[in-house]
């Protein structure tokens, strides 16, 4: 996929192309269409049924890119800037009334490890891992490099050299909602599907893995989503 | 579980390493030498004019693709061009996994060196190093002369049979081809995984060699996958295994665990037992004080820098495995800075593992594009994440994650870091882990 083709299917029309570009010169995030987020069983999802104890995995702003939606437990205070390797941006923090609740792209940064069905060498240790030696962390066990989600997913240790891709979230006071909206890093989105392509053929069929997610996205807690997770 | 490798663990990796600082001081006969590219069919490469400066890599390995791709995206003007003797990939690491049929050869070998080339814009030419001028910067190869502005030699490991008492070349080229090491080439991962196939009973030994050899718990990993072959073909045999050395190397506990509970009566270990001379009539390998009887085996030798080092005239001559008289922080031939030996074939008391080489190999490639650009950056260490499978029915592993620190002189290598961690409980989670760390090296290495 060229990038021109890329952009157009991020959202489509010139706006969003503008929107593109301008994320491929680094200044910030990307915009996507609003996607609310749900339960397994398509019913809105609500920030206070949110637990904070795993990940919920979520898939935005296309049908393939794995997201991980985290209760922190705490606020996360932004803006932060951040440095990946496609350029900087500025982490607006955590959102909700708390802002304890972060989402971000679920491919690590290093070898582009996500999960799927049937294992994860990537999670959210809400408990002390052995690996971070401390709680709340993001880990990646497959070359063990270990992430702050409370501080933009930036990168703690290891042989991983950036952030995590950041999605931003919003939450509607209203009815306790939570929508994604943008993705820092539509360039870790097109390596994922140029890398992990074949594989996503065979999971989602050939073109299906990139089409836009659609009106809603349901959020599946980590241990249903995937049979075996990592313990590093 | 974890807990941290101690100084005593470093030196079992050190003891070749150990003149490598000094050397530094002692200088070398080689360095500045402007030899003559010997070995010159006469010709020139058939390449595309250099773009920029060019950036010549010898070996297609873990080292050499990191290089190779990681210095085009530090430096965009580089010319890259790997030269890479194979015109076929496949992984030296992961292969004990295909013996227990963990995984397939298409896992080990799906990966094509063209497509390295095109994702990370650089050139794959396929040939042999037959020589080097450093004088006028020419690499010599089977398919004609190449100029370089800088040069990567990362040819990996040679075989030491001396080590095992066995020098005569008869003998030599009988234990290569009938009870290859499975340490060097896809085909020796061929024949041993026949081997483990057709076995009917009777004793497989593996060796394990002294000194730094390449991926310190591979030995006890595969004796752990061919044991776990008969046990579950419930197979009349057993795994005897010959250390070099008093202890198993790395990840002890883990391994000790495995042999204990999983392989009671299948894998016997015989610690401090070097293998002294070898009587391949009788199948008999002799070591100080006794000799044992073989059905099958995998003898792993001794382990050397490539021979090309030292055709190359870049050997330390005071360097018990032949390894590369080179800076430990930079990488270049003590002398020239526009030559450097990466992977196996360097020095330092690093882990001879694909980690290692991958993560060292980013470090290179900054090393390179600073001094492309007239700069120069600080070190900072590789990691050495490594995984070893104990057990195939069902997949678990334990694993090691190490960095390293610089000694008092701040010029060699001293130890592993404090953040150093050892997981050697067992379980299904980092079997799982094992295959995702080979996939993501794969990745690495051949997508952009």
């Amino acid at each position: 996929m060229d990038r021109r083709k890329f952009v157009k299917l991020c959202a489509g029309g010139a706006a969003m192309l503008a929107a593109g570009l301008r994320a491929a010169q680094a200044k910030d995030f990307t915009d996507f269409p609003r996607v609310r987020l749900t339960d397994a069983a398509g019913a809105p999802l609500k920030a206070a049924a949110l637990t904070g104890e795993q990940a919920y995995v979520f898939h935005y702003p296309f049908r393939s890119l794995p997201c991980f939606l985290i209760d922190l437990g705490k606020a996360a205070a932004g803006p932060q800037n951040m440095k990946a390797e496609w350029g900087e941006y500025a982490w607006p923090g955590g959102a909700g009334p708390g802002k304890n609740l972060v989402a971000y792209v679920a491919v690590c940064s290093h070898q582009l490890s996500y999960p799927d069905k049937d294992g994860s060498e990537i999670r959210y240790a809400a408990g002390k891992s052995a690996l971070a030696g401390k709680s709340g962390m993001i880990v990646c066990c497959a070359h063990d490099s270990v992430f702050d989600p409370a501080a933009g997913a930036n990168r703690l240790h290891g042989e991983a050299e950036y952030p995590l891709a950041a999605v931003r979230i919003e939450h509607d006071a209203a009815d306790d909602g939570l929508y994604a909206t943008g993705l820092a890093g539509v360039e870790l989105a097109e390596r994922f599907f140029r890398v992990h392509k074949r594989r996503l053929i065979v999971e989602y069929g050939p073109g299906v893995y990139r089409e836009p997610v659609g009106e809603v996205a349901p959020a599946i807690p980590f241990d249903k989503y995937t049979a075996s997770a990592s313990n590093c | 579980m974890s807990n941290h490798l101690n100084r005593r663990d470093f030196m079992k990796m050190s003891g070749a390493a150990v003149v490598g600082g000094a050397a530094a001081v002692t200088g070398c006969a080689t360095a500045g030498g402007g030899a003559t590219a010997t070995g010159s069919i006469g010709v020139k490469a058939a390449l595309p004019g250099a773009k920029g400066p060019r950036l010549v890599i010898v070996g297609g390995g873990t080292s050499g693709l990191t290089i190779a791709k990681y210095a085009k995206k530090e430096y965009p003007k580089f010319d890259v061009v790997l030269v890479e003797k194979r015109d076929m990939y496949s992984s030296c690491f992961s292969s004990n996994l295909w013996y227990a049929g963990l995984v397939n050869l298409e896992f080990l070998a799906d990966h094509s060196f063209l497509d390295a080339a095109r994702n990370n814009h650089y050139i794959y030419f396929n040939a042999t190093v037959t020589g080097l001028d450093r004088t006028s910067r020419t690499l010599a190869t089977s398919e004609g002369d190449i100029s370089y502005d800088f040069l990567v030699i990362a040819p990996g490991i040679s075989y030491d049979y001396g080590r095992i008492g066995v020098k005569d070349p008869e003998a030599i080229d009988a234990l290569r081809t009938i009870y290859p090491g499975g340490f060097i080439s896809p085909t020796e991962h061929v024949t041993i995984r026949r081997k483990v196939q057709e076995m009917e009973g009777g004793v497989f030994v593996q060796t394990v060699p002294s000194g730094n050899y390449r991926c310190l718990p591979a030995p006890y990993e595969r004796a752990c996958m061919i044991a776990s072959h008969i046990k579950k073909h419930r197979i009349k045999g057993k795994v005897l295994v010959l250390d070099a050395n008093p202890e198993i190397t790395i990840k002890k506990d883990g391994f000790h665990a495995a042999f204990d509970e999983l392989y009671k009566g299948i894998v016997e270990y015989k610690p401090g037992s070097a293998i002294t001379g070898v009587d391949l009539g009788n199948k008999m390998l002799k070591t100080e004080f006794d000799s044992y009887h073989f059905d099958d085996a995998a003898i792993y030798p001794g382990v050397r820098a490539s021979t090309l080092i030292e055709h190359l005239g870049l050997a330390d001559p005071k360097s018990p495995q032949k390894e590369a008289l080179i800076s430990q922080l930079k990488y270049n031939v003590i002398g020239d800075e526009r030559v450097y030996v990466t992977g196996d074939s360097r020095p330092h008391p690093y882990s001879k593992s694909a980690n290692t080489a991958n993560s060292e190999g980013k470090y290179v490639a900054k090393v390179l594009a600073a001094r492309a650009q007239g700069r120069d950056i600080n070190w900072y260490s590789p990691r050495t994440v490594c995984y070893s499978m104990v057990n195939a029915e069902p997949a678990e592993a334990i694993s090691v994650d190490a960095g390293y620190i610089l000694d008092k002189t701040g010029q060699a290598i001293g130890g592993f870091s404090p953040d150093t961690k050892l997981f050697e409980k067992r379980d299904a989670a980092k079997g799982k882990g094992t295959l995702e760390w080979a996939r993501g090296m794969y990745r690495e290495m051949f997508e952009a």
